[in-house]
Protein backbone atom coordinates (compact mmCIF):
# COMPACT_ATOMS: atom_id res chain seq x y z
CA UNK A 1 0.00 0.00 0.00
CA UNK A 2 2.89 2.31 0.47
CA UNK A 3 4.48 1.95 -3.22
CA UNK A 4 4.60 4.89 -4.95
CA UNK A 5 1.64 6.06 -6.35
CA UNK A 6 1.74 6.76 -10.04
CA UNK A 7 -0.09 10.35 -11.34
CA UNK A 8 -2.81 8.29 -12.58
CA UNK A 9 -3.58 6.89 -9.53
CA UNK A 10 -3.44 10.18 -7.33
CA UNK A 11 -5.76 11.85 -9.88
CA UNK A 12 -8.35 9.10 -9.35
CA UNK A 13 -7.86 9.14 -5.25
CA UNK A 14 -8.04 12.84 -5.29
CA UNK A 15 -11.29 12.97 -6.40
CA UNK A 16 -12.34 10.27 -3.93
CA UNK A 17 -10.89 11.29 -1.47
CA UNK A 18 -13.00 14.95 -1.66
CA UNK A 19 -16.17 13.04 -1.79
CA UNK A 20 -15.62 11.32 1.54
CA UNK A 21 -13.82 13.73 3.61
CA UNK A 22 -14.53 13.56 6.97
CA UNK A 23 -16.43 16.42 9.45
CA UNK A 24 -14.32 19.14 9.83
CA UNK A 25 -13.59 19.36 5.81
CA UNK A 26 -13.46 23.46 5.04
CA UNK A 27 -11.74 24.58 8.16
CA UNK A 28 -7.76 25.66 6.84
CA UNK A 29 -4.91 26.50 8.61
CA UNK A 30 -3.74 29.95 7.70
CA UNK A 31 -0.81 32.08 8.38
CA UNK A 32 -1.12 35.41 8.37
CA UNK A 33 1.72 38.09 8.28
CA UNK A 34 4.03 35.77 10.77
CA UNK A 35 6.98 37.50 12.32
CA UNK A 36 9.21 35.89 14.93
CA UNK A 37 11.86 38.01 16.55
CA UNK A 38 14.70 36.39 18.77
CA UNK A 39 16.50 38.18 21.33
CA UNK A 40 16.71 42.01 21.49
CA UNK A 41 18.99 44.89 20.39
CA UNK A 42 22.52 43.54 19.22
CA UNK A 43 22.16 40.54 18.70
CA UNK A 44 18.03 39.93 17.97
CA UNK A 45 17.47 37.79 15.43
CA UNK A 46 14.53 37.98 12.79
CA UNK A 47 13.68 34.82 12.35
CA UNK A 48 10.51 34.86 10.41
CA UNK A 49 9.83 38.15 8.65
CA UNK A 50 6.36 38.55 7.22
CA UNK A 51 4.93 35.34 6.03
CA UNK A 52 1.75 34.40 5.17
CA UNK A 53 0.08 31.34 3.26
CA UNK A 54 -2.89 29.23 3.77
CA UNK A 55 -2.98 25.37 4.04
CA UNK A 56 -5.75 23.66 2.19
CA UNK A 57 -7.77 20.21 2.62
CA UNK A 58 -9.16 20.14 -0.86
CA UNK A 59 -8.35 18.90 -2.08
CA UNK A 60 -5.31 17.23 0.05
CA UNK A 61 -2.10 18.88 -1.14
CA UNK A 62 1.78 18.36 0.06
CA UNK A 63 2.87 21.64 0.36
CA UNK A 64 6.76 21.78 0.79
CA UNK A 65 8.61 24.24 2.40
CA UNK A 66 12.22 24.84 1.59
CA UNK A 67 15.02 26.67 2.81
CA UNK A 68 18.40 26.34 3.94
CA UNK A 69 19.26 25.63 7.60
CA UNK A 70 18.22 28.72 9.90
CA UNK A 71 16.45 30.49 7.13
CA UNK A 72 12.98 29.94 9.60
CA UNK A 73 11.40 26.65 8.85
CA UNK A 74 10.99 25.30 12.43
CA UNK A 75 9.83 28.43 13.43
CA UNK A 76 7.22 28.55 11.20
CA UNK A 77 6.59 25.14 12.10
CA UNK A 78 6.39 25.96 15.78
CA UNK A 79 4.13 28.67 15.45
CA UNK A 80 1.69 27.06 13.09
CA UNK A 81 1.43 24.07 15.67
CA UNK A 82 0.76 26.80 18.13
CA UNK A 83 3.54 26.02 20.59
CA UNK A 84 5.35 29.66 19.30
CA UNK A 85 4.04 32.49 20.08
CA UNK A 86 4.48 34.70 16.99
CA UNK A 87 6.11 38.02 17.65
CA UNK A 88 3.08 39.07 15.20
CA UNK A 89 1.13 37.93 13.01
CA UNK A 90 -1.32 34.84 13.61
CA UNK A 91 -1.81 31.15 12.78
CA UNK A 92 -5.93 30.69 12.33
CA UNK A 93 -7.75 27.60 12.00
CA UNK A 94 -10.73 27.54 11.11
CA UNK A 95 -10.26 31.09 11.08
CA UNK A 96 -9.61 31.21 14.83
CA UNK A 97 -6.39 32.18 16.41
CA UNK A 98 -4.61 28.72 17.34
CA UNK A 99 -3.61 30.64 20.83
CA UNK A 100 -7.30 32.36 22.07
CA UNK A 101 -9.06 28.63 21.44
CA UNK A 102 -11.27 27.48 23.81
CA UNK A 103 -10.99 24.17 25.71
CA UNK A 104 -13.48 22.85 22.94
CA UNK A 105 -11.70 24.46 19.90
CA UNK A 106 -8.40 23.68 21.06
CA UNK A 107 -9.05 20.04 21.26
CA UNK A 108 -10.51 19.93 17.71
CA UNK A 109 -7.50 21.84 16.85
CA UNK A 110 -5.15 19.21 18.29
CA UNK A 111 -6.79 16.43 16.88
CA UNK A 112 -6.81 18.05 13.41
CA UNK A 113 -3.15 19.43 12.77
CA UNK A 114 -0.49 16.75 14.19
CA UNK A 115 3.16 17.71 13.97
CA UNK A 116 6.29 15.05 12.75
CA UNK A 117 9.21 16.24 14.42
CA UNK A 118 12.53 15.94 12.79
CA UNK A 119 14.87 14.41 15.56
CA UNK A 120 13.76 10.51 15.90
CA UNK A 121 15.32 9.90 19.11
CA UNK A 122 14.35 13.30 21.04
CA UNK A 123 10.45 12.43 20.60
CA UNK A 124 10.09 9.77 23.14
CA UNK A 125 10.68 10.13 26.50
CA UNK A 126 13.54 7.57 27.77
CA UNK A 127 11.59 7.20 30.88
CA UNK A 128 8.55 5.14 29.25
CA UNK A 129 8.05 2.36 26.57
CA UNK A 130 7.20 3.31 23.02
CA UNK A 131 3.36 2.62 23.68
CA UNK A 132 2.75 5.29 25.59
CA UNK A 133 2.86 7.26 22.81
CA UNK A 134 0.01 5.88 21.50
CA UNK A 135 -2.07 5.48 24.71
CA UNK A 136 -1.66 9.32 25.24
CA UNK A 137 -2.86 9.85 22.02
CA UNK A 138 -5.65 7.46 22.33
CA UNK A 139 -6.85 8.90 25.71
CA UNK A 140 -6.56 12.89 24.83
CA UNK A 141 -7.68 13.23 20.90
CA UNK A 142 -10.03 9.93 20.03
CA UNK A 143 -13.24 8.77 20.73
CA UNK A 144 -12.16 5.08 20.80
CA UNK A 145 -14.79 3.16 22.96
CA UNK A 146 -12.76 0.90 25.04
CA UNK A 147 -9.38 -0.79 25.27
CA UNK A 148 -9.67 -3.45 23.17
CA UNK A 149 -10.88 -1.28 20.11
CA UNK A 150 -7.77 1.13 20.88
CA UNK A 151 -5.15 -1.88 20.78
CA UNK A 152 -6.63 -2.88 17.69
CA UNK A 153 -6.15 0.73 16.06
CA UNK A 154 -2.65 0.72 17.07
CA UNK A 155 -1.73 -2.64 15.82
CA UNK A 156 -3.98 -1.61 12.59
CA UNK A 157 -1.86 1.52 12.29
CA UNK A 158 1.64 0.14 13.20
CA UNK A 159 1.12 -2.35 10.18
CA UNK A 160 -0.10 0.49 8.03
CA UNK A 161 3.19 2.07 8.06
CA UNK A 162 4.83 -1.64 7.71
CA UNK A 163 6.04 -2.05 11.25
CA UNK A 164 5.08 -5.41 13.01
CA UNK A 165 3.41 -4.65 16.00
CA UNK A 166 5.10 -7.20 17.91
CA UNK A 167 8.23 -6.02 17.39
CA UNK A 168 7.82 -2.49 18.76
CA UNK A 169 5.52 -2.54 21.50
CA UNK A 170 6.90 -3.00 24.90
CA UNK A 171 9.95 -1.59 24.12
CA UNK A 172 11.82 1.34 25.39
CA UNK A 173 13.11 3.78 22.54
CA UNK A 174 16.79 3.17 22.77
CA UNK A 175 15.58 -0.37 21.60
CA UNK A 176 14.16 0.77 18.25
CA UNK A 177 16.04 2.23 15.05
CA UNK A 178 15.99 5.96 13.89
CA UNK A 179 13.80 4.64 11.00
CA UNK A 180 11.36 2.80 13.27
CA UNK A 181 10.70 5.29 15.94
CA UNK A 182 10.00 7.87 13.11
CA UNK A 183 7.89 4.89 11.49
CA UNK A 184 6.30 5.00 14.92
CA UNK A 185 5.17 8.74 14.60
CA UNK A 186 3.86 8.04 11.27
CA UNK A 187 1.76 5.35 12.86
CA UNK A 188 0.44 7.68 15.07
CA UNK A 189 -0.74 10.04 12.63
CA UNK A 190 -2.22 6.79 10.95
CA UNK A 191 -4.16 6.43 14.00
CA UNK A 192 -4.95 9.98 14.47
CA UNK A 193 -6.28 10.65 11.35
CA UNK A 194 -5.88 14.82 11.23
CA UNK A 195 -6.41 16.63 8.50
CA UNK A 196 -2.81 18.34 8.37
CA UNK A 197 0.68 17.10 9.15
CA UNK A 198 3.59 19.63 9.97
CA UNK A 199 6.39 17.49 9.36
CA UNK A 200 10.09 19.65 10.39
CA UNK A 201 12.62 17.86 8.05
CA UNK A 202 11.04 14.39 9.47
CA UNK A 203 13.43 12.44 7.16
CA UNK A 204 16.51 14.11 7.44
CA UNK A 205 17.87 12.15 9.86
CA UNK A 206 17.42 8.89 8.15
CA UNK A 207 19.01 7.10 5.11
CA UNK A 208 17.98 7.05 1.44
CA UNK A 209 15.99 3.88 1.61
CA UNK A 210 14.07 4.59 4.59
CA UNK A 211 13.41 8.13 3.67
CA UNK A 212 11.87 7.04 0.45
CA UNK A 213 9.65 4.80 2.01
CA UNK A 214 8.55 7.90 4.61
CA UNK A 215 7.91 9.59 1.75
CA UNK A 216 5.57 7.14 0.01
CA UNK A 217 3.80 6.98 3.43
CA UNK A 218 2.82 10.71 3.61
CA UNK A 219 2.11 10.77 -0.17
CA UNK A 220 -0.56 7.23 0.50
CA UNK A 221 -1.94 9.15 3.94
CA UNK A 222 -2.75 12.00 1.35
CA UNK A 223 -4.64 9.93 -0.78
CA UNK A 224 -6.48 7.54 1.47
CA UNK A 225 -7.34 9.33 3.78
CA UNK A 226 -6.83 13.42 2.90
CA UNK A 227 -4.18 14.51 4.76
CA UNK A 228 -2.71 17.97 3.65
CA UNK A 229 1.00 17.60 4.88
CA UNK A 230 2.93 20.76 5.33
CA UNK A 231 6.58 19.19 4.31
CA UNK A 232 9.41 20.94 5.89
CA UNK A 233 12.99 20.37 4.41
CA UNK A 234 15.99 20.98 2.68
CA UNK A 235 16.33 18.27 0.36
CA UNK A 236 14.85 19.45 -2.84
CA UNK A 237 15.27 15.61 -4.42
CA UNK A 238 12.42 14.68 -1.80
CA UNK A 239 10.24 18.04 -2.86
CA UNK A 240 10.70 16.39 -6.52
CA UNK A 241 9.42 13.08 -5.51
CA UNK A 242 6.73 14.88 -3.57
CA UNK A 243 5.35 16.68 -6.36
CA UNK A 244 2.66 19.10 -4.94
CA UNK A 245 3.18 22.71 -3.90
CA UNK A 246 6.23 24.13 -3.51
CA UNK A 247 6.98 27.27 -0.92
CA UNK A 248 10.84 28.46 -1.05
CA UNK A 249 11.97 30.25 2.04
CA UNK A 250 15.19 32.45 2.40
CA UNK A 251 16.43 34.36 5.63
CA UNK A 252 12.88 34.48 6.76
CA UNK A 253 11.10 35.59 3.82
CA UNK A 254 9.21 33.31 1.51
CA UNK A 255 10.40 34.52 -1.66
CA UNK A 256 8.72 31.73 -4.24
CA UNK A 257 5.24 29.41 -4.20
CA UNK A 258 3.74 27.69 -6.56
CA UNK A 259 3.35 24.35 -8.20
CA UNK A 260 6.69 21.83 -7.84
CA UNK A 261 6.40 20.90 -11.38
CA UNK A 262 6.63 24.40 -12.46
CA UNK A 263 8.81 26.33 -9.72
CA UNK A 264 11.48 23.47 -10.70
CA UNK A 265 11.25 24.39 -14.36
CA UNK A 266 11.10 28.31 -14.54
CA UNK A 267 12.64 29.19 -11.22
CA UNK A 268 11.33 33.09 -10.57
CA UNK A 269 13.54 34.01 -8.12
CA UNK A 270 17.61 34.34 -7.64
CA UNK A 271 17.63 32.60 -5.15
CA UNK A 272 15.35 29.43 -6.30
CA UNK A 273 18.13 29.07 -9.01
CA UNK A 274 21.08 29.48 -7.12
CA UNK A 275 19.06 26.22 -4.96
CA UNK A 276 18.33 24.37 -7.96
CA UNK A 277 21.81 24.63 -9.75
CA UNK A 278 22.98 23.06 -6.69
CA UNK A 279 21.02 20.32 -7.42
CA UNK A 280 22.72 17.69 -9.89
CA UNK A 281 20.66 16.29 -12.91
CA UNK A 282 17.81 14.16 -11.73
CA UNK A 283 19.30 10.80 -12.22
CA UNK A 284 16.38 8.35 -11.16
CA UNK A 285 18.56 5.94 -9.87
CA UNK A 286 21.33 8.11 -8.39
CA UNK A 287 18.28 10.62 -6.42
CA UNK A 288 18.03 8.71 -3.53
CA UNK A 289 21.34 7.36 -3.02
CA UNK A 290 23.01 11.12 -3.13
CA UNK A 291 21.65 13.32 -0.53
CA UNK A 292 21.32 16.92 -2.18
CA UNK A 293 21.58 19.01 0.87
CA UNK A 294 20.73 22.84 0.18
CA UNK A 295 21.98 23.35 3.66
CA UNK A 296 25.79 23.61 2.76
CA UNK A 297 25.02 25.85 -0.05
CA UNK A 298 26.23 29.14 0.95
CA UNK B 1 24.81 5.40 17.59
CA UNK B 2 26.96 4.31 20.43
CA UNK B 3 25.17 6.52 23.15
CA UNK B 4 21.86 4.48 22.92
CA UNK B 5 24.14 1.66 24.57
CA UNK B 6 25.42 3.03 27.70
CA UNK B 7 21.30 3.36 28.31
CA UNK B 8 20.79 0.90 30.92
CA UNK B 9 17.69 -1.76 30.33
CA UNK B 10 15.06 -1.00 33.00
CA UNK B 11 13.95 -4.28 32.77
CA UNK B 12 17.06 -5.68 34.83
CA UNK B 13 16.22 -3.99 37.91
CA UNK B 14 17.70 -1.05 40.16
CA UNK B 15 20.43 -3.34 41.66
CA UNK B 16 21.97 -2.72 38.56
CA UNK B 17 22.68 0.94 38.85
CA UNK B 18 24.25 -0.28 42.19
CA UNK B 19 26.55 -2.50 39.99
CA UNK B 20 27.48 0.22 37.19
CA UNK B 21 28.58 2.79 40.03
CA UNK B 22 30.39 1.86 43.54
CA UNK B 23 30.84 5.54 44.54
CA UNK B 24 26.68 5.27 45.24
CA UNK B 25 27.19 1.72 46.28
CA UNK B 26 29.30 2.98 49.17
CA UNK B 27 28.04 6.19 49.73
CA UNK B 28 24.71 3.77 50.44
CA UNK B 29 26.16 1.33 52.51
CA UNK B 30 27.72 4.59 54.58
CA UNK B 31 24.43 5.64 54.90
CA UNK B 32 22.55 3.13 56.28
CA UNK B 33 25.41 2.33 58.54
CA UNK B 34 24.82 5.15 60.11
CA UNK B 35 21.14 4.89 59.75
CA UNK B 36 21.67 1.79 61.96
CA UNK B 37 24.07 3.25 64.54
CA UNK B 38 21.24 6.07 65.32
CA UNK B 39 18.55 3.36 65.33
CA UNK B 40 20.72 1.30 67.91
CA UNK B 41 20.66 3.98 70.40
CA UNK B 42 17.98 2.63 72.72
CA UNK B 43 19.41 -0.96 72.54
CA UNK B 44 22.81 0.47 73.64
CA UNK B 45 21.57 2.98 76.25
CA UNK B 46 19.93 -0.57 77.64
CA UNK B 47 23.06 -2.56 77.73
CA UNK B 48 24.92 0.74 79.33
CA UNK B 49 21.91 2.09 81.99
CA UNK B 50 20.71 -1.23 82.84
CA UNK B 51 17.07 0.27 82.62
CA UNK B 52 18.26 3.82 83.65
CA UNK B 53 18.95 6.83 81.35
CA UNK B 54 22.81 6.96 81.14
CA UNK B 55 22.68 10.22 79.60
CA UNK B 56 20.83 11.49 82.83
CA UNK B 57 23.66 13.64 84.66
CA UNK B 58 25.85 12.02 86.95
CA UNK B 59 24.42 8.55 85.83
CA UNK B 60 28.00 7.49 85.87
CA UNK B 61 31.31 9.23 87.43
CA UNK B 62 32.85 11.72 85.27
CA UNK B 63 35.77 11.44 82.67
CA UNK B 64 35.80 7.77 83.01
CA UNK B 65 38.18 6.11 80.66
CA UNK B 66 36.66 3.91 77.75
CA UNK B 67 35.95 0.71 79.33
CA UNK B 68 34.30 -2.46 79.04
CA UNK B 69 31.30 -0.74 80.39
CA UNK B 70 31.84 2.33 79.37
CA UNK B 71 33.41 1.47 75.00
CA UNK B 72 33.88 5.65 74.64
CA UNK B 73 33.74 6.88 78.77
CA UNK B 74 31.94 9.19 80.26
CA UNK B 75 31.79 13.32 80.08
CA UNK B 76 31.94 15.84 82.41
CA UNK B 77 28.59 15.10 83.47
CA UNK B 78 29.24 11.54 84.14
CA UNK B 79 26.83 10.70 80.89
CA UNK B 80 27.89 7.56 78.96
CA UNK B 81 29.52 9.19 75.25
CA UNK B 82 28.62 5.89 73.76
CA UNK B 83 25.02 6.48 73.92
CA UNK B 84 25.20 10.62 73.20
CA UNK B 85 27.16 9.53 69.94
CA UNK B 86 24.11 7.07 68.95
CA UNK B 87 21.33 9.35 69.82
CA UNK B 88 23.64 12.27 68.33
CA UNK B 89 23.72 10.24 64.83
CA UNK B 90 20.27 10.03 64.93
CA UNK B 91 19.33 13.54 65.55
CA UNK B 92 21.52 14.51 62.67
CA UNK B 93 19.94 12.35 60.84
CA UNK B 94 16.96 13.30 61.42
CA UNK B 95 17.66 17.33 61.11
CA UNK B 96 19.15 15.98 57.23
CA UNK B 97 16.40 14.00 56.47
CA UNK B 98 13.66 16.65 57.57
CA UNK B 99 15.45 20.05 56.21
CA UNK B 100 16.35 18.18 53.08
CA UNK B 101 12.60 17.02 52.33
CA UNK B 102 11.87 20.38 52.93
CA UNK B 103 14.17 21.76 50.66
CA UNK B 104 13.97 19.40 48.09
CA UNK B 105 9.56 20.00 47.93
CA UNK B 106 10.39 23.59 47.67
CA UNK B 107 13.09 23.31 45.39
CA UNK B 108 11.06 21.24 42.98
CA UNK B 109 8.09 23.52 43.25
CA UNK B 110 10.42 26.72 42.75
CA UNK B 111 12.41 24.91 40.01
CA UNK B 112 10.17 23.10 37.64
CA UNK B 113 7.35 26.44 38.12
CA UNK B 114 10.23 28.55 37.04
CA UNK B 115 11.97 26.25 34.38
CA UNK B 116 8.78 25.37 33.18
CA UNK B 117 6.85 28.53 32.52
CA UNK B 118 9.27 30.73 32.22
CA UNK B 119 9.38 34.19 31.31
CA UNK B 120 8.64 36.79 34.02
CA UNK B 121 7.60 34.03 36.56
CA UNK B 122 10.94 32.69 36.50
CA UNK B 123 13.18 35.67 36.67
CA UNK B 124 11.39 36.45 40.40
CA UNK B 125 11.83 32.66 41.44
CA UNK B 126 15.44 32.70 40.13
CA UNK B 127 16.16 35.95 42.09
CA UNK B 128 14.93 35.17 44.90
CA UNK B 129 16.86 31.90 44.26
CA UNK B 130 20.19 33.59 43.97
CA UNK B 131 19.96 36.14 46.78
CA UNK B 132 19.61 33.14 49.25
CA UNK B 133 22.53 31.51 47.32
CA UNK B 134 25.16 34.18 47.71
CA UNK B 135 23.92 36.09 50.82
CA UNK B 136 26.13 34.26 53.68
CA UNK B 137 23.08 32.66 55.37
CA UNK B 138 25.46 32.16 58.53
CA UNK B 139 24.89 35.10 60.23
CA UNK B 140 21.57 34.97 59.32
CA UNK B 141 21.19 31.70 60.59
CA UNK B 142 22.91 32.73 63.97
CA UNK B 143 20.23 35.72 64.17
CA UNK B 144 17.54 33.68 63.56
CA UNK B 145 18.58 30.76 66.15
CA UNK B 146 18.68 33.57 68.91
CA UNK B 147 14.77 34.05 68.38
CA UNK B 148 14.47 30.15 68.63
CA UNK B 149 15.04 29.29 72.42
CA UNK B 150 13.02 26.18 72.53
CA UNK B 151 12.14 24.65 69.66
CA UNK B 152 11.65 21.40 68.30
CA UNK B 153 13.58 19.11 66.31
CA UNK B 154 11.02 19.62 63.17
CA UNK B 155 11.22 23.11 63.91
CA UNK B 156 15.15 23.25 63.89
CA UNK B 157 14.66 21.36 60.17
CA UNK B 158 11.72 23.57 59.17
CA UNK B 159 14.48 27.07 59.64
CA UNK B 160 17.63 25.23 58.53
CA UNK B 161 15.84 24.46 54.99
CA UNK B 162 15.10 28.06 54.69
CA UNK B 163 18.51 28.32 53.80
CA UNK B 164 18.76 25.07 52.01
CA UNK B 165 16.12 24.71 49.62
CA UNK B 166 17.96 27.16 46.73
CA UNK B 167 20.81 24.45 46.26
CA UNK B 168 18.00 21.79 45.45
CA UNK B 169 16.28 24.32 43.19
CA UNK B 170 19.40 25.18 41.56
CA UNK B 171 20.20 21.91 41.00
CA UNK B 172 16.88 20.60 39.56
CA UNK B 173 16.02 23.69 37.41
CA UNK B 174 18.92 23.77 35.26
CA UNK B 175 18.10 20.18 34.51
CA UNK B 176 14.26 21.20 33.80
CA UNK B 177 15.45 24.26 31.48
CA UNK B 178 17.69 21.50 29.08
CA UNK B 179 14.46 19.11 29.37
CA UNK B 180 11.57 21.60 28.58
CA UNK B 181 12.74 21.94 24.97
CA UNK B 182 12.74 18.75 24.68
CA UNK B 183 10.74 17.26 21.38
CA UNK B 184 8.90 15.03 23.45
CA UNK B 185 7.32 17.87 25.69
CA UNK B 186 6.10 19.87 22.22
CA UNK B 187 4.57 16.33 21.52
CA UNK B 188 2.65 16.06 24.71
CA UNK B 189 1.56 19.55 24.05
CA UNK B 190 0.33 18.83 20.49
CA UNK B 191 -1.33 15.79 22.14
CA UNK B 192 -3.38 18.34 24.26
CA UNK B 193 -1.82 17.31 27.23
CA UNK B 194 -2.27 20.19 30.35
CA UNK B 195 1.14 21.71 31.66
CA UNK B 196 0.95 19.75 35.10
CA UNK B 197 0.86 16.71 33.05
CA UNK B 198 3.80 17.61 31.09
CA UNK B 199 5.42 18.44 34.63
CA UNK B 200 4.69 15.86 36.66
CA UNK B 201 4.48 12.91 33.44
CA UNK B 202 7.47 13.75 31.40
CA UNK B 203 9.54 16.34 33.05
CA UNK B 204 10.12 14.66 37.00
CA UNK B 205 10.46 11.04 35.98
CA UNK B 206 13.66 12.15 34.17
CA UNK B 207 14.50 14.34 36.93
CA UNK B 208 14.18 11.53 39.49
CA UNK B 209 18.11 11.09 40.16
CA UNK B 210 18.45 15.43 40.41
CA UNK B 211 15.88 15.27 42.96
CA UNK B 212 17.70 12.61 44.96
CA UNK B 213 20.63 15.08 44.45
CA UNK B 214 18.90 18.05 45.25
CA UNK B 215 18.06 16.26 48.39
CA UNK B 216 21.29 14.88 49.07
CA UNK B 217 22.51 18.26 48.62
CA UNK B 218 20.33 20.39 51.07
CA UNK B 219 20.49 17.51 54.09
CA UNK B 220 24.32 17.91 53.83
CA UNK B 221 23.92 21.73 54.08
CA UNK B 222 21.11 21.52 56.45
CA UNK B 223 23.20 19.11 58.96
CA UNK B 224 26.67 21.38 58.61
CA UNK B 225 24.64 24.26 58.84
CA UNK B 226 23.13 23.50 62.23
CA UNK B 227 26.48 21.97 63.08
CA UNK B 228 28.30 25.04 62.74
CA UNK B 229 25.91 26.83 65.14
CA UNK B 230 26.36 24.02 67.57
CA UNK B 231 30.10 24.58 67.67
CA UNK B 232 30.12 28.48 68.31
CA UNK B 233 27.72 27.47 71.01
CA UNK B 234 24.18 28.92 69.58
CA UNK B 235 22.51 25.54 68.44
CA UNK B 236 18.73 25.23 69.72
CA UNK B 237 18.51 23.83 73.23
CA UNK B 238 17.48 19.90 73.69
CA UNK B 239 18.49 19.73 70.03
CA UNK B 240 21.64 16.45 70.80
CA UNK B 241 23.18 16.15 67.64
CA UNK B 242 26.46 15.24 66.59
CA UNK B 243 27.70 19.28 66.47
CA UNK B 244 26.27 19.48 69.56
CA UNK B 245 28.76 16.61 71.36
CA UNK B 246 31.81 18.67 69.60
CA UNK B 247 30.48 21.92 71.09
CA UNK B 248 30.77 20.05 74.45
CA UNK B 249 33.74 18.19 74.04
CA UNK B 250 35.60 21.68 73.20
CA UNK B 251 33.77 23.70 75.60
CA UNK B 252 34.58 20.85 78.96
CA UNK B 253 38.43 20.74 77.44
CA UNK B 254 37.64 17.28 77.14
CA UNK B 255 40.34 16.46 75.12
CA UNK B 256 42.77 17.62 77.44
CA UNK B 257 41.46 15.43 80.04
CA UNK B 258 41.31 12.58 78.18
CA UNK B 259 38.42 11.91 77.14
CA UNK B 260 38.99 12.00 73.49
CA UNK B 261 36.03 10.02 72.37
CA UNK B 262 33.34 12.59 72.37
CA UNK B 263 35.45 14.69 70.18
CA UNK B 264 37.14 12.31 68.05
CA UNK B 265 33.74 10.00 67.48
CA UNK B 266 31.51 12.63 66.47
CA UNK B 267 34.26 14.15 63.46
CA UNK B 268 34.29 10.32 62.70
CA UNK B 269 30.59 9.91 61.96
CA UNK B 270 30.01 13.31 60.76
CA UNK B 271 33.09 12.58 57.91
CA UNK B 272 31.59 9.17 57.54
CA UNK B 273 28.26 11.26 57.30
CA UNK B 274 29.28 14.19 54.48
CA UNK B 275 31.43 11.12 52.77
CA UNK B 276 28.21 9.20 52.32
CA UNK B 277 25.83 11.61 50.91
CA UNK B 278 28.45 12.80 48.67
CA UNK B 279 29.02 9.64 47.09
CA UNK B 280 25.46 9.54 46.89
CA UNK B 281 25.59 12.56 44.70
CA UNK B 282 28.85 11.98 42.33
CA UNK B 283 27.35 8.45 41.73
CA UNK B 284 23.70 9.17 40.96
CA UNK B 285 25.34 11.74 38.40
CA UNK B 286 27.65 9.15 37.35
CA UNK B 287 24.88 6.74 36.75
CA UNK B 288 22.22 9.36 35.20
CA UNK B 289 23.90 11.73 33.35
CA UNK B 290 25.23 9.87 30.62
CA UNK B 291 21.75 8.50 30.21
CA UNK B 292 19.56 11.72 30.07
CA UNK B 293 22.03 12.96 27.74
CA UNK B 294 22.34 10.06 25.65
CA UNK B 295 18.60 9.17 25.28
CA UNK B 296 16.79 12.11 25.54
CA UNK B 297 19.41 13.37 22.69
CA UNK B 298 21.17 16.56 24.06
N1 LIG C 1 14.29 29.83 20.66
C1 LIG C 1 15.13 30.57 19.92
N2 LIG C 1 15.82 31.59 20.49
C2 LIG C 1 16.66 32.34 19.77
N3 LIG C 1 16.88 32.18 18.46
C3 LIG C 1 16.23 31.19 17.82
C4 LIG C 1 15.33 30.34 18.52
N4 LIG C 1 14.82 29.45 17.63
C5 LIG C 1 15.38 29.74 16.45
N5 LIG C 1 16.23 30.79 16.55
C6 LIG C 1 16.99 31.40 15.45
O1 LIG C 1 16.08 31.70 14.42
C7 LIG C 1 16.63 31.40 13.16
C8 LIG C 1 15.75 30.42 12.43
O2 LIG C 1 15.80 29.18 13.08
P1 LIG C 1 14.95 27.92 12.62
O3 LIG C 1 13.52 28.32 12.53
O4 LIG C 1 15.28 26.80 13.51
O5 LIG C 1 15.51 27.66 11.15
P2 LIG C 1 15.49 26.33 10.28
O6 LIG C 1 14.50 25.39 10.87
O7 LIG C 1 15.12 26.78 8.91
O8 LIG C 1 16.87 25.78 10.31
C9 LIG C 1 18.03 30.89 13.43
O9 LIG C 1 18.92 31.96 13.26
C10 LIG C 1 17.99 30.44 14.84
O10 LIG C 1 19.25 30.57 15.43
MG1 LIG D 1 14.80 23.38 11.52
Amino acid sequence: MTEPADAKAVRAAETAVAAEAPDGAGASIRAEHLVQRFGSGRGAVLAVDDVSFELDREPARIVSLVGQSGSGKSTIARQVLGLQRPTSGAVTYGGKDVLRLNRKQRSEFRRNVQPVFQDPYAIFNPFYRVDRVFWTAVRKLTDLPNKRAADEAIRDSLRAVKLQPESVLGRYPHQLSGGQRQRIMLARIHLLRPQFVIADEPTSMLDAQTRRGFLDILQDFRVRYGITTLFITHDLSSVHYLGGDIMVINKGRIVEQGAVAEVMAAPSHDYTRLLLASVPAPDPDQRWTERIDIGQIR
Amino acid sequence: MTTTLSAPKRTAGRLSLLRRSPKLTIGILLILLLVAIGLSAPLVAQAIGGGQDPTETAAFPRWLKPSGAHPLGTDQYGRDILVMVCRGVLVSLQIGAIAGLVSTVIGVIVAFVGGYLGGFVDTVLSFFTSILLVVPTFPLLITLSAYAKEVTLFEVGLMLSIFSWPFAARTIRSQVLTLRTRAYVDLAKTTNSRDLEIIFKELLPNLLPYVMVGFATSALGSIFGLIGLEVIGLGPAGVIDLGHLIFVAISTGALTLGAWPLFVVPIILLTALFAGLNLINIGLEEVYNPRLRSVSGV
